[in-house]
């Protein structure tokens, strides 16, 4: 009996090393992890020799510098989701990824999972590293209630719409019509003037990659920023809004992205009844034809260089997203738009967006959604942004034209 | 005889301080050196570090950003050090004066300095809000609000009144340990040649706490330059850049730019500043005290 267990201990102990382990970093939110613990359980059932090290990025700062400490460190792991475009240009620099457009059934996922025009705009120099897994358009969010309680049947859809609510609604240090800027951190200038430079310039880049230069400087570009001064200067809008403004009805609108729904369904469950969702607001004289472009504040997954397992990663990846299943599934755990133009054509989603209005409206614009410019100083060109930019418009230091040209020009000085 | 003792002696000592060496060569030495080795370096995470000369240095010295840090930290110096020192005193000679529950006041102003800096940073900011109930409490008595954090010019100011609130009672027990080692006698002598309470202080109070006060200022300097969570959550180094310090500039270098080896060469400079600053003041206000 006891030789019998000794051999049965040593053949397992033989079995497990016979396995190909692929260490796996996911985003660390509850909804996602739910969602790659279902997935890995099941494929390790369906590949015995595999095993998937599943774990979220460890905790530190950000993503970002857990996966830097791991690269310096020898640990990186096989496969990482969770990346944004600006650090997987870094990552490209330093030659830490796989090209995946070079690897068997690349292009196939990709038509498979219709990702063939969101895949474009992830493109570093025509090649492909990183696979887009959602995309969430940002949109704004309106409060019905209160527009209709001042006599507008609907959202505002230009800025001249929004300064006529302005004279209507704003108490100067009560209320105020919109949030304007999200914030003062690099990352929030995606999630302002990016954003409503996309609206207003049909989509147009604001980073020439060819070229290498900032071309916000464009009609679109000051027409946003001088939006920006008319709303600032007639305090139609503030710096700080206070706590949930949009809730507690100091403000009626604001630019936000789908991982808002939940938290609204949770938090305040009598109000979301009243939001109504629009594209981001346009120049009075952007054509009423014309389909309005957002940002699209989108996540990808990477196979590091360093895997010795590469081949194993890539099936595992291939498995995930040439299945419809596994995205639906995905959509009702997390919410978020999974990154394919199908959303709202493919019978496989319909019940969910009957079922979730607001998230389809979402889904709506996934096409119209375009990534960050890919570039390895994001952080540096939006920071110069928000000090070159936005805080002397916000702060009436600098008018919206010479706020623009004086941005772009210490912009190119970085990039170049 | 003698010599053996010494020796044994010597092997003792070694012995004893040896477990303070490796800790020291561990988590002082080995990081110094790979310090220096960076600052001389070009290096992303990845590979081995390249050497580049000068290069760092040269980047810093032209980099205005940096400077900015530096200068947004003597700012914060102007405001910090005189109202952290005038409350640590006021709380010292509170606290020499209370007869009952002294430990319970000590330890109340004390929680301050070990409470989590994310989370206070977090409630000053929801207090100190445009909207919050500190500016409600404001505009409904004076019809205006005050932008504590949002404007340009306030934003240190405010910043520099929550690191007072935070080091009140810390830098308050050291000044108080100063006034109790002052001995009553020399009270006693000044009373009788007739000295008041406003020359007792300024002649024998003040001048014999001239230690405590310079330990103070040595820790307040060296903890100006090393500021970090409460601009960095509160205001995320704005308005106008205004409280970006250079803690936060390396940060963002290191692990949002990708460019370790100009951080550290940045907190060389940081750090020879710091030691200048503590320095001069040393040399400007030190006096030797003897209490006889």
């Amino acid at each position: 009996m006891k030789k019998l267990l000794f051999v049965l201990f040593l053949t397992l102990i033989i079995m497990s090393f016979a396995k190909t382990k692929i260490v796996f970093w996911t985003a660390p939110n509850p909804n996602q992890e739910a969602y790659w613990k279902k997935l890995v359980s099941e494929y390790e059932k369906l590949n015995p020799d595999i095993d998937i090290e599943w774990t979220t990025i460890p905790a530190a700062g950000s993503s970002e510098e857990a996966i830097l400490s791991a690269i310096a460190s020898g640990r990186t792991p096989d496969i990482c989701t969770n990346i944004f475009s600006g650090f997987a240009a870094q990552l490209i620099e330093l030659d830490q990824l796989v090209e995946l457009s070079k690897l068997p059934g690349f292009d196939e996922v990709v038509s498979q999972r219709k990702m063939n025009d969101i895949i474009k705009g992830w493109k570093f120099m025509g090649k492909s590293y990183v696979l887009p897994i959602y995309s969430n358009p940002i949109l704004m969010w309106w409060r019905k209630d209160i527009l209709q309680e001042y006599g507008f049947k609907k959202p505002p859809r230009t800025y001249s719409e929004i300064y006529e609510l302005s004279k209507k609604f704003v108490v100067p240090k009560e209320k105020y019509t919109m949030r304007v800027v999200a914030g003062r951190n690099w990352w929030d200038r995606w999630f302002d003037y990016i954003t409503y430079y996309y609206a207003a310039s049909e989509g147009k880049p604001y980073i020439d990659l060819k070229k290498y230069r900032a071309v916000y400087n464009n009609d679109a570009g000051i027409k946003v920023a001088k939006f920006f001064e008319t709303m600032f200067k007639n305090k139609w809008t503030a710096v700080d809004l206070g706590n949930a403004p949009l809730y507690n009805g100091v403000i009626i609108g604001s630019l936000k992205g789908p991982w808002e729904i939940p938290y609204a369904e949770n938090q305040f469950p009598e109000i979301i009844k009243n939001i109504t969702i629009t594209p981001p607001v346009v120049p009075d004289n952007y054509p009423n034809d014309k389909p309005i472009y957002t940002f699209a504040d989108t996540k990808g997954l990477v196979i590091f260089k360093s895997s010795k397992h590469q081949k194993e990663a890539w099936d595992f990846v291939k498995w995930v997203y040439s299945n419809p299943e596994n995205d639906k599934l995905w959509l009702e755990m997390t919410k978020m738009p999974p990154a394919r133009s199908d959303l709202l054509k493919n019978p496989l989603f319909k019940d969910f967006f009957d079922k979730n209005p607001l998230a389809a409206e979402y889904a709506k614009y996934v096409g119209y959604a375009i990534p960050p410019a890919l570039i390895s100083k994001t952080v540096d060109v939006q920071d110069e942004m928000t000090y070159s930019l936005i805080e002397p418009i916000m702060y009436g230091k600098a008018n919206a034209e010479d706020a623009v040209k004086n941005s772009v020009k210490k912009i190119n000085r970085i990039i170049w | 005889m003698t010599k053996n003792i010494r020796k044994r002696e010597a092997r003792k000592g070694l012995l004893i301080s040896s477990t303070y060496l490796v800790y020291a060569a561990i988590f002082w030495g080995y990081p110094f050196v790979w310090l220096v080795i960076l600052a001389f370096s070009r290096w992303r995470y990845v590979g081995s570090p390249r050497f580049a000369g000068f290069r760092n240095f040269l980047r810093v010295l032209y980099d205005p950003i940096f400077w900015k840090a530096f200068f947004n930290v003597l700012n914060f110096l102007m405001y910090y050090i005189p109202i952290v020192l005038i409350f640590s005193l006021l709380f010292a000679l509170a606290l020499s004066k209370i007869k009952y529950g002294k430990t319970f006041v000590a330890l109340s102003f004390l929680v301050a300095n070990i409470s989590s800096g994310v989370a206070y940073s977090i409630m000053f900011s929801k207090l100190f809000a445009e909207n919050g109930p500190l500016n409600q409490i404001i505009y409904k008595l004076f019809n205006t609000t005050i932008p504590w954090f949002t404007s340009p010019q306030l934003a240190m100011f405010s910043i520099s009144l929550i690191v007072v609130w935070k080091f009140i009672g810390y830098y308050g027990l050291i000044l108080y340990a100063g006034i109790i080692s002052i001995p009553n006698n020399i009270y006693e002598a000044a009373e009788l040649d007739g000295a008041n309470k406003y020359v007792k202080f300024f002649k024998i109070t003040l001048p014999l706490l001239n230690p405590s006060i310079v330990m103070v200022l040595v820790f307040a300097i060296s903890l100006s330059f090393g500021i970090f969570t409460e601009p960095y959550m509160i205001t995320g180094g704005g308005p106008m850049r205004s409280t970006l310090m250079p803690m936060m500039v390396m940060y963002t270098s290191a692990f949002q730019k990708l460019d370790p080896t100009y951080a550290a060469t940045m907190s060389i400079f940081t750090a020879i500043f710091s030691f200048v600053i503590i320095w001069i003041t040393r040399k400007l206000l030190e006096r030797e005290v003897d209490i006889v």
